[in-house]
């Protein structure tokens, strides 16, 4: 509709060249950007309480549509949103937690959150609007002393939850006394895992079982299940950890970060880890599970809390089920395409906003009920410098000109974009590929970083080209550019990088 | 005395549950007290209370840069992993450790200073190594080693295995809910308005028979005992020490001492109620205190004295002990004394 209106409006100003004049550079603009990003997702500072430190740990709806805000020095704030960023109504709903990072709100009046020690529920009982009864759910894990053991928390959708249990870092120290057992071997390292289960992501049972199920993390700050239930979650770039991964989470396996190993009932007492793959790097591949995805240092710097885009198109039906990694070191918020193949999960990244008024310290992100608004919860104080509040990004309609999946053919990938592309030839899209090896340093460079050769590229005169590569391997990371497109009102098309990790090549 | 103290405090009305602002020396009121739970500060604690906690140790030097220890060892420094801090106001502060499910310890006319963890509103930066937060206040009762509290004729350490369950708010205050030796407790810590150093603890579980304090009886009533525990003064402290660089005495300066040692919690400057008196119009009038018949004179002598050794005198209708001594340089005191004259005068 909107462009029908755009479509209209151009074709008076060709017969009529005056009308020009009497338009305002404003309207100008608003008509040349019709069909943009900016167009359909329109972002917004939420106003947080004045004078209330807005460093927010974690962001949850509950099944009323009421949305609570943790904030990292205490407090839980909650309103009824509304249209207007500056109106909302925040209420104390409840205090005390210790830098919780992560909340969940089950029931309306209830909410559990995800402190340093333990996670916790807190409801309101007697309807004042005040929690009133607070409870320890699990806190089978430990905490040192160390500034940077914080924890996220996601529902397991059966009525449990996934916790992502953040470890130590080098820059801070441990106590004299911890709480839980502490291990002078887990200790050692730039992040480290000196009490039990840093480093990896616990699973609590409906009926309050409490399961080590996945080790391997450096800082897994932020953990989602989807509506089928699978686990996913990111791990900051780092040592062990090359650059930005995107894992999905299966029970038992090692994702890669030693330290937390320690804990590791069938790993051997007295044994580091850490030395122990320092000096045996092939030892160190078999044992680790490899990302579904992985995304450049620069491009990601810090993936936080992962969120499912709506599957039923209320945030855009070109984007709907895939991922929004917010980066929490950069105004990004990074979009993730996941394909199965051959039973192995691999797929593509790019983004789904970069700058344009969006914050650094991308932490916590959520869906209004509806489906059409992205709250996103920034934080960074106490790891790096402040970049703290909530901001909104709302979707109105219309169909920003994107690359919107990209699936690995047997030779090469199949690009499918939101409108209808002009012809392409071939040595307009740059392919280059490059392996990453995680060890001890802080971060990894490209290995055997090479060029791809595009053979062939068909475009099927709609919305989707088909593209064959030389030496097309599968393990390796592939960057994809494209040239400068335009949709057919003239739009730049809203990416023009893509990276897409082949783990399986179908028929290979 | 007791008389004017329940006036006092029923006349006062004290905010309800606010939320945490930026500002790093938080405080609760009577009635509403602010529950914070952060790394606290360990107040040489005796070893043996940490019975159910892990054992931290010297551990090697690593260098992420080379990926390798370096030579040297991290020291483990002081501090409360799982604590929850509780604050009524200057009357009382109190450490509810949730790995022993017992009170660390507690003490009065302050809480917590958070500068060291929260950091400045701008950096918004921790203190690198040590960044526990620090005590304000009078502390005045720490943990015994061996509990005096009786669990049935057996102290209260012996039983085994705590077990942290959570609290409930009760008109305001939490009622912290554990679990040990295989029976369930309540447990409420509140001001104690009469008697200086002291909280009042209630403790009780619906499965044991006896619940008894030391050798004193007194207290007991089956399974609940309320009690007022009463100590001494053991320490006092006044948050991070700031480098203020203050070399002058200044009005200014002494405004910005007032704001950074958290003066303004208590003292208000436009007349209006706290818990010590207001600072408008107090220089140079004529003072009723505790200590004497006649009115004083709040000279400049006064004021030094008050804020050195606050004690020595009591404003009447005040509560004692509820400020701490504070120890600052002379142009420091002097700034104070400015800063407060110049209230009285209104500039």
């Amino acid at each position: 509709m909107k462009t029908n209106k755009v479509f209209s409006l151009r074709s008076l100003c060709d017969l009529c060249a005056s009308a020009v004049k009497i338009l305002s550079l404003a309207t100008l603009a608003t008509l040349a950007s019709a069909g943009s990003f900016k167009d359909s997702y329109k972002l917004e500072n939420i106003k947080l309480p004045e004078g209330i430190p807005p460093e927010v740990g974690g962001l949850a709806f509950d099944p009323e549509g009421e949305l609570y805000v943790c904030l990292r020095r205490s407090d839980v704030f909650r309103a009824t949103p509304t249209s207007n960023p500056d109106e909302f109504d925040w209420k104390l709903f409840a205090s005390g937690f210790h830098n919780g990072c992560g909340i969940v709100a089950p029931e309306p009046g209830k909410i559990v959150v995800s402190q340093m020690a333990e996670l916790t529920s807190a409801q309101d009982t007697d309807g004042d609007g005040l929690a009133d009864s607070y409870r320890n759910l699990a806190d089978g894990w430990g905490l040192s002393g160390n500034y940077h053991e914080t924890n996220d928390v996601c529902s397991d959708g059966k009525g449990g939850y996934f916790l992502a249990i953040g470890t130590a870092s080098y820059n801070g120290p441990t106590f004299e006394h911890t709480k839980g057992e502490y291990s002078k071997i887990g200790r050692r390292g730039r992040n480290f895992s000196s009490v039990k289960y840093r480093g990896w992501i616990m699973h609590l049972d409906k009926d309050g079982t409490l399961t080590p199920w996945a080790s391997g993390f450096r800082m897994h700050n932020g953990i989602t299940t989807d509506p089928d239930g699978e686990t996913w979650c990111s791990d900051n770039q780092g040592d062990w950890k090359a650059i930005t991964p995107f894992y999905h989470i299966e029970k038992g396996n090692f994702y890669g970060h030693p330290s937390s190993l320690v804990w590791d009932k069938d790993w051997p007492a007295d044994k580091d880890p850490l030395l122990t793959y320092r000096n045996d790097l092939d030892a160190y591949n078999k044992h680790r599970t490899k990302a579904a995805v992985l995304i450049p240092h620069g491009f990601c710097r810090s993936g936080a809390k992962p969120i499912i885009i709506p599957r039923d198109g209320s945030f855009g039906e070109y984007f709907a089920g895939q991922f929004i990694l917010p980066d929490n070191n950069g105004t990004r918020l990074c979009r993730i395409m996941i394909e199965k193949v051959d039973g192995v999960y691999q797929g593509m990244a790019t983004y789904l906003l970069e700058g344009g008024g969006l914050r650094s310290g991308n932490n916590r992100p959520v869906f209004s009920p509806d489906g059409k608004q992205l709250y996103i919860g920034q934080t960074v104080r106490g790891w790096g410098k402040p970049a703290e509040g909530l901001q909104r990004l709302s979707f109105s309609g219309g169909t920003p000109f994107d690359l919107a999946t990209i699936n690995i053919t047997k030779d090469g990938f199949r690009l499918n974009f939101t409108k209808t592309i002009p012809e392409l030839k071939a040595d307009d899209i740059q392919i280059s590929s490059a392996t990453y090896q995680p060890r001890w340093t802080y971060g990894s460079g490209p290995d055997g970083k090479r060029d791809h050769k595009v053979t062939s590229i068909k475009t099927d005169g709609k919305q989707s080209a088909t593209i064959s590569l030389e030496d097309f391997e599968p393990e390796r990371l592939y960057e994809i550019k494209l040239p400068s497109l335009k949709d057919s009102d003239g739009n730049e098309i809203h990416n023009r990088t893509f990276y897409y990790t082949v783990h399986k090549i179908p028929g290979a | 005395m007791k008389f004017f103290c329940l006036l006092f405090f029923s006349a006062l009305h004290l905010p309800a549950a606010e939320p945490i602002i930026f500002d790093n020396l938080p405080l609760g009121s009577e009635e509403s007290p602010l529950i914070l739970r952060t790394y606290m500060p360990d107040p040489d604690l005796d070893p043996a209370y940490f019975a159910h906690h892990g054992t931290g140790a010297n551990s090697p030097k690593y260098n992420p840069g080379k990926g390798d220890d370096v030579g040297g060892e991290y020291k483990p420094i002081k501090g409360l992993p799982a604590t929850i801090g509780v604050n009524h106001g200057p009357a009382l502060s109190y450490a509810f450790d949730t790995i022993e499910c017992r009170i660390a310890y507690s003490w009065q006319g302050g809480f917590l200073d958070m500068y060291p963890y929260w950091g400045d509103p701008e950096r918004g930066n921790r203190l690198k190594y040590n960044y526990v937060p620090h005590l304000v206040g009078i502390l005045f009762h720490k943990a015994d080693p061996i509990s005096k509290i009786h669990i049935d004729g057996k102290p209260f350490t012996e039983l085994a295995d705590p077990k942290y369950i959570g609290y409930d708010m009760k008109d305001g205050s939490p009622v912290f809910r554990f679990s040990r030796g295989g029976h369930e407790f309540s447990m409420s810590i509140l001001p104690n308005k009469e008697t200086p150093l002291s909280f009042n603890l209630a403790i009780s579980s619906p499965t044991v028979k006896s619940i008894t304090y030391g050798d004193d009886v007194s207290t007991r009533s089956g399974n609940v005992m309320k009690r007022t525990i009463t100590g001494t003064r053991i320490a006092t402290f006044q948050g991070f020490p700031r480098d203020t660089k203050i070399k002058e005495a200044t009005v200014a300066n002494g405004q910005l001492l007032f704001d950074s040692l958290g003066c303004s919690a208590c003292h208000s400057i436009d007349g209006s109620l706290g818990h010590g008196p207001t600072l408008a119009g107090l220089y140079d009038s004529e003072r009723m205190i505790e200590e004497s018949k006649k009115p004083i004179k709040a000279d400049t002598a006064y004021l030094l004295e008050s804020i050195k050794t606050p004690n020595a005198k009591t404003a009447k209708t005040f509560p004692q002990n509820y400020m701490p001594p504070y120890k600052l340089s002379d142009p420091e005191y002097q700034s104070l004394v400015l800063f407060i004259q110049s209230v009285a005068k209104g500039e």
